[in-house]
């Protein structure tokens, strides 16, 4: 008899009943558990102070008041205090935090409502299957200390999170924490609760919605502006809740409509969509949305959450777009029509009475928005409905420039339009089909120009032969990485023989045009890193071909291995990123996870060559990500806008006393080479990324095998790009056999001529100089608890 | 002659707004400064680096690079710049700019010398927005001076041109060596 939750009554008993609240499994009585399940705010805070003390947060405040409460506003240049008593300092960690936990809480908002609604929809009791593994919850069984099994169990672990956010955002209100480096601690672990919600909301979605389950092979789907059939009418889905769009699919499935009805999702949403149905199409990462939609052809917008535009119902309603909204986080002012009937609603939007509607039952979202988007396509087209200029109207639009600059003080990339429009204006086009893809399509530029020229729309019209060309592809959302995966390449990580993970995580504000993380991605494929893509970042990567028209989807394998590309998912699948590193921990070293987060963390900052990549990320979700990934010991970089988020986690090389390392065997002190150098991190362009990402899977656990290949790409790296061989590159150096092998004769040189190091030429051997020589058996780690003999 | 006619003929204090025009950090923004009075700054400061970014490879600006590193001053190289500046022999350090802005605001660091802490910063041929965003680390943590000599207006400097077209940027980048 299988037990499940509810109520029941006995035979002979009818007047007793008994309720089941929670099934425990007699594997989680069994499980050995480690000393912080399910940790409050404080529970981890011993850790954190580890990390904050060799990563010293340094602050770059966007703002030098404090405007938080009425007391102020508050002058706090110079690191003065404001009339509550904060400083500068701990302002800036405070609006860290709680921009974190507004990421967190976007990701576990996302999941509490995805929950509720795939409980009701398949039953709390609904199996958990996100791929072959037997650790089906890393990053929830490692922070809580439980092992779910159904999508039911995942509510507690909810309420977890929630009450976490819930707690930290109290501290955030005046007269609470005043210290800089507790609120670091606080966003700390605010960064990890939000992988746990990251974690839930994408494995119930694959539980139930049978998305790809750790599939190496997961099916290529089309993406592109340039892709989308506008001869049929056009419904496009935006967003990051897939939830109600799985209706939508389901009713064209029944009523056969995929031929005649374009089905194309934007952001993370688009994603979701093609792990359901690869008939679905992506349009593009978040800086796609306003572009495509002056574009005009959509016929019909779905919306649910997060990394909308907040002016959609402006820019539709002009268009005669008519918007569905599915979540109340997003709800437009708009009248709910739930509960009216299908072909009242369809009437008053297509007619244009009402510019959208909220729909909170997703049936009649199912049906309604095929019957509607079919209703409305032959109606805008006989209007000839589009934002965008024909030629004699972009021709006056670009003559109109008067070249005053307000556009580029108001663009936040700094573009250069007004050239282009003077060019443009001439018939040559060249510079804004360059600028097109630096354009991150924000709108700014239109506010600030005194002509009121519709600037976008005139960059989207000049570069129609481009767009017409995006054409890529992706690999849809492959989920977790499995357990026999990790079997077959830990070793190669944790050994070093795979030099590896690049993380290409979070929202496309490049500083430098999507290009770069095609760029980045291809350059450490071929140089047998393992890529992991997610969210509008995966979406880029697949936009650019070879010259053979292959993207990189269709040239690297989607496995755990070395030399392929995974695209992980959506957003929320970010959760799997960490969870992979953490699985390394428990497959192949054999640590228990089980609400031991500190040991795993530790293992991971000391072993597994891990660095994430936030190149465009601008949303709270991106720094929630990162911060995540830093309290899991796994550094983060992040694009020249980074340090808008007010802090980062700079190592200091130079400072040796930061650099001090436990032996577990017999907690001896050693003194290590900066590994990882930096805890959070910017770069200012690529040239400067691409040796810092691979300088930062250095890890102090690496063996010689291991080192020798990562200096290989770290000094090759540097030359390439940097031009020289990098400065510090001997500090790595622990013996011979750590230097590449290609240029260890030079390299020996260099040690003995510019740095003193004493060589034996004859067997090519160092004789003294590294910090410190290589000991195999040498367990490092930074938890003096961990080490033997250590007294708990 | 000619840089004492070209400072004449410049006001490099002109339009002193955020080039970013929502960049507005606070009570305290950079003083605009004539280009003149820049290179004075930077001839008495007694432990200047110069800070150069990728952007400083741009032709007209590399020679200013060139002999501000000729008159002694350091130069950290920031982005990729590296490489162009070696390329055209000039001696600099590479560093991460973010992590120098640490370096720069710990009292315990040595410089790249080994002879302590710099008291001024120089600022050359920055991505706009990510110069301004750690000139406001070391605006609001260090005593250091930052004196900002690039095309547009910083207001986490101390000191800093206004927006300059390019010719006028490139005359103000003259006047301040002619000061050195």
């Amino acid at each position: 008899m299988v037990i499940k939750k509810g109520r029941f009554t006995i035979e002979g008993l009818e007047n007793v009943q008994i309720n089941i609240g929670k099934v425990t499994s007699s594997d989680e009585a069994e499980e050995p558990q480690g000393p912080t399940p399910a940790p409050d705010i404080h529970g981890l805070r011993d850790w954190d102070m580890r990390l904050l003390k060799r990563y010293e947060p340094v602050y770059s405040p966007i703002c030098d008041l404090c405007c938080y409460c009425t007391y102020g506003k508050c002058d706090l240049t110079g690191n003065k205090e404001g009339a509550c008593g904060i400083n500068m300092e701990a302002h800036q960690a405070r609006e860290a935090m709680i921009r974190t936990l507004t990421g967190a809480a976007a990701h576990a908002g996302h999941g509490r409502h995805l929950l509720n609604h795939l409980i009701k929809r398949f039953g709390a009791d609904h199996p958990i299957d996100a791929g072959p593994s037997n650790i089906k919850a890393p990053v929830t069984q490692t922070v809580l200390g439980v092992k779910p099994e159904t999508i039911g169990d995942f509510v507690p672990v909810l309420d977890y999170v929630e009450e976490q956010i819930t707690q930290l955002l109290a501290t955030a209100h005046l007269g609470q924490e005043g210290s800089a480096i507790d609120f670091e601690s606080k966003a700390l672990h605010a960064g990890m609760v939000d992988h746990v919600g990251m974690e839930v909301s994408d494995i119930i979605q694959i539980s139930c919605l049978d998305m790809p389950k750790s599939q190496a092979d997961a099916p290529l789907v089309d993406m592109g502006m340039g892709l989308i059939d506008s001869t049929k009418p056009v419904l496009l889905c935006i967003g990051h809740n897939v939830a109600a769009v799985t209706y939508i699919m389901d009713y064209m499935d029944e009523h056969d409509l995929f031929d005649k009805i374009e089905l194309a999702g934007l952001c993370c949403t688009a994603h979701d969509m093609t792990r359901i149905n690869t008939r679905a199409k992506v349009v593009g990462s978040l800086s796609k949305q306003l572009k495509y939609i002056r574009s005009g052809i959509p016929d019909l917008i779905i919306v649910d959450e997060q990394c909308i535009r907040a002016d959609m119902m402006q820019e539709t309603s002009k268009l005669h777009i008519p918007v569905i909204a599915t979540n109340d986080k997003v709800m437009y002012g708009l009248p709910d029509r739930s509960k009216d009937d299908i072909d009242d609603i369809i009437r008053d939007l297509a007619s244009g009475d009402q510019p959208g509607v909220l729909l909170f039952d997703y049936d009649k979202v199912g049906e309604l928005a095929p019957k509607l988007v079919m209703k409305m396509a032959p109606i805008r087209k006989e209007k000839g409905i589009t934002a965008l200029p024909d030629d004699a109207e972009f021709k006056k639009l670009a003559s109109s420039c008067t070249q005053c600059g307000a556009c580029v003080i108001g663009c936040p990339q700094g573009l250069e339009i007004d050239k282009a429009m003077e060019a443009a204006a001439e018939g040559d086009l060249t510079l804004f089909e360059e600028l097109h893809d630096k354009c991150i399509g924000c709108g700014r530029c239109e506010f600030e120009c005194p002509k009121k020229i519709p600037i976008l729309n005139v960059i989207e019209k000049a570069a129609q032969k481009v767009i017409r060309e995006e054409k890529g592809k992706l690999r849809t959302g492959r989920g977790q990485v499995g357990d026999a995966e990790i079997r077959e390449e830990g070793v190669n990580l944790v050994m070093g023989t795979t030099p590896g993970i690049v993380a290409i995580i979070g929202c496309p504000n490049y500083p430098d045009g999507s290009r770069d993380v095609y760029e980045v991605a291809e350059e450490m494929l071929q140089r047998s890193y393992i890529v992991v893509a997610s969210g509008c970042s995966a979406m880029d990567i697949g936009m650019f071909k070879n010259e053979e028209g292959k993207t990189l989807y269709e040239r690297y394998g989607g496995g755990f291995l070395k030399g392929n590309l995974l695209n992980t998912g959506s957003c929320v699948s970010n959760g799997h990123i960490t969870a992979t590193a953490i699985k390394v921990a428990a497959i192949f070293a054999g640590r228990d996870i089980s609400g031991n987060f500190e040991e795993i963390a530790d293992y991971v900052m000391c072993r597994i060559g891990a660095v994430g990549l936030a190149w465009g990320g601008f949303t709270q979700k991106a720094l929630s990500i990162g911060t995540g990934c830093n309290r899991l010991g796994i550094p983060v970089v992040l694009g020249p806008h980074g340090p808008k988020y007010r802090r980062a986690y700079p190592g200091k090389a130079y400072d040796k006393d930061k650099w001090n390392i436990l032996d577990s065997r017999d907690g001896s002190v050693h003194n290590v080479e900066p590994a990882p150098e930096h805890l959070l991190i910017t770069a200012e362009n690529k040239a400067e990324l691409m040796p810092m990402l691979a300088k930062l899977c250095f890890r102090p656990g690496d063996n010689n095998l291991g080192r020798m290949i990562k200096l290989t790409h770290y000094i090759e790296l540097n030359e390439k790009y940097l031009g020289v061989l990098p400065d510090d590159w001997h500090i790595y150096v622990r013996g011979e056999a750590d230097l590449p092998l290609a240029m260890r004769e030079k390299l020996l040189k260099i040690l003995e001529e510019e740095h003193g190091w004493k060589i034996d030429w004859n067997k090519k051997k160092i004789l003294e100089g590294p910090a410190r020589k290589v000991d195999i058996s040498f367990q490092p780690t930074n938890v003096p608890r961990l080490c033997k003999g250590a007294v708990e | 002659m000619a840089a004492k006619a070209k400072a004449k003929e410049l006001d490099t204090t002109r339009n002193a707004v955020p080039f970013d025009k929502a960049n507005i950090p606070g009570p305290k923004m950079a003083k605009a400064v004539q280009a003149e009075m820049a290179g004075k700054f930077i001839s008495k400061a007694k432990r200047p680096l110069l800070i150069v970014g990728t952007a400083a490879g741009d032709d007209g600006v590399i020679e200013i690079v060139r002999t501000m590193a000729e008159k002694g001053i350091p130069v950290a190289a920031t982005g990729s710049s590296l490489k162009r500046l070696n390329e055209e022999g000039i001696d600099a350090t590479y560093v991460n700019l973010h992590a120098l802005v640490s370096y720069l605001k710990d009292p315990d660091w040595k410089g790249f010398d080994g002879k302590g802490g710099y008291n001024t910063t120089i600022f050359l041929g920055h991505n706009y927005y990510y110069a301004s965003q750690l000139m406001s680390t070391l605006k609001n943590f260090t005593k250091i001076k930052i004196i900002s000599i690039d095309r547009h207006y910083h207001p986490n400097a101390g000191q800093s041109f206004g927006n300059l077209k390019t010719e006028d940027f490139l005359k103000a980048l003259d006047v301040v060596v002619a000061q050195l």
